[in-house]
């Protein structure tokens, strides 16, 4: 039943729609728990810097570099997580770019403090790009002290609980009306002589 | 930005070029630089969590501000944190009445409404 709802996130699609009109790169990256393990800090920057590259058509050539210098290691050797970084910071500084992380609880503890000081650095090098994330509330903490000032803290529990008032909105008016129609009569029953 | 096509992908002359393609290798490169891919997860798991954030966030001052940036009249804070716990049963009954609305459509619906 759930999988044949709309897909995907609400921000991301509507980025996604934007930058389709708007010279702007969006990427993305889901964070589970089940994956925990393979979705370490230079894994997921590299995964982000691989959609940023994919949606700029061209490799930069310290990349090929690399890419071409690891060969000669035996076994290969992939990007450290500070070049990937830097890396995200230069091509985010080309075009307006969105990054969009989800559920940032479900990487561990000690990879997340990683994470968020990479993602700072991107910030930090890069102004006009653009970080959501989300996450449950305990990691608040976490995500402001890494990512500082820069950071606007929402609440989506306040949004939903509105959602769900306007969704049963014409029941609570019904049984209000209904209460104000039982008090009348029991109002009226009760002292008819103040009528 | 410029972009710098060459003829010969193999080259090495890149004195003055910041980019470069190497159509032969950029799958590999790609491929190397992560094994994860973000779009199979966007299209997977997404569909079932994401949702219950719902439309209304995209039309708050807080997003909206996030989004324009402060060079056209937004906010200069580029990080916006989203916070809140699953769980507590909202999303599941918000799911649920999605499921039921969608339930005699065919069509699918962004909207909750």
């Amino acid at each position: 039943m759930l999988t044949s709802l709309p897909g995907s996130s609400v921000v991301v699609d509507y980025l996604g729609d934007q930058a389709i009109e708007r010279d702007m790169a969006v990427a993305c990256f889901y964070f589970d728990f089940a994956s925990r393990e393979a979705q370490t800090p230079t894994n997921m920057l590299g995964s982000l810097l691989k959609q940023l590259l994919g949606g700029l058509g061209v490799i930069p050539a310290e990349i090929v570099r690399k890419f071409r210098g690891q060969k000669k290691v035996i076994g290969g050797r992939r990007l450290q997580l500070p070049d990937i970084v830097k890396l995200c910071a230069a091509i985010t500084s080309f075009q307006r770019t969105f990054i969009c992380v989800d559920a940032l609880d479900e990487c561990v503890p000690r990879h997340r403090l990683e994470v968020l000081d990479a993602f700072g650095q991107i910030l930090q090098n890069s102004p006009s790009t653009r970080m959501f994330i989300t996450g449950r509330s305990h990691i608040r903490g976490v995500v402001e002290r890494g990512l500082g000032e820069r950071t606007i803290s929402m609440s989506i529990c306040n949004g939903i609980c509105l959602m769900f008032s306007l969704l049963y909105l014409p029941d609570v008016g019904c049984f209000l009306f209904r209460f104000y129609n039982s008090s009348a009569a029991l109002f009226t029953l009760y002292f008819p002589y103040l009528l | 930005m410029s972009r710098v096509f060459t003829e010969n992908v193999n080259s090495f002359n890149v004195s003055n070029n910041i980019f470069f393609t190497a159509t032969d290798d950029e799958s590999k490169i790609l491929a190397w630089l992560s094994p994860l891919e973000a779009h199979v997860r966007h299209e997977d798991i997404c569909e079932l969590r994401v949702e219950s954030i719902g439309n209304w966030l995209l039309e708050t001052k807080e997003f909206r501000s996030w989004y324009s940036g402060s060079e056209n009249g937004g906010s200069d804070r580029t990080a916006l944190f989203c916070y809140g716990d699953p769980g507590v049963g909202k999303s599941y009954i918000w799911y649920e009445r999605l499921s039921v609305r969608n339930e005699g459509h065919k069509f699918v619906d962004k909207s909750p409404w």
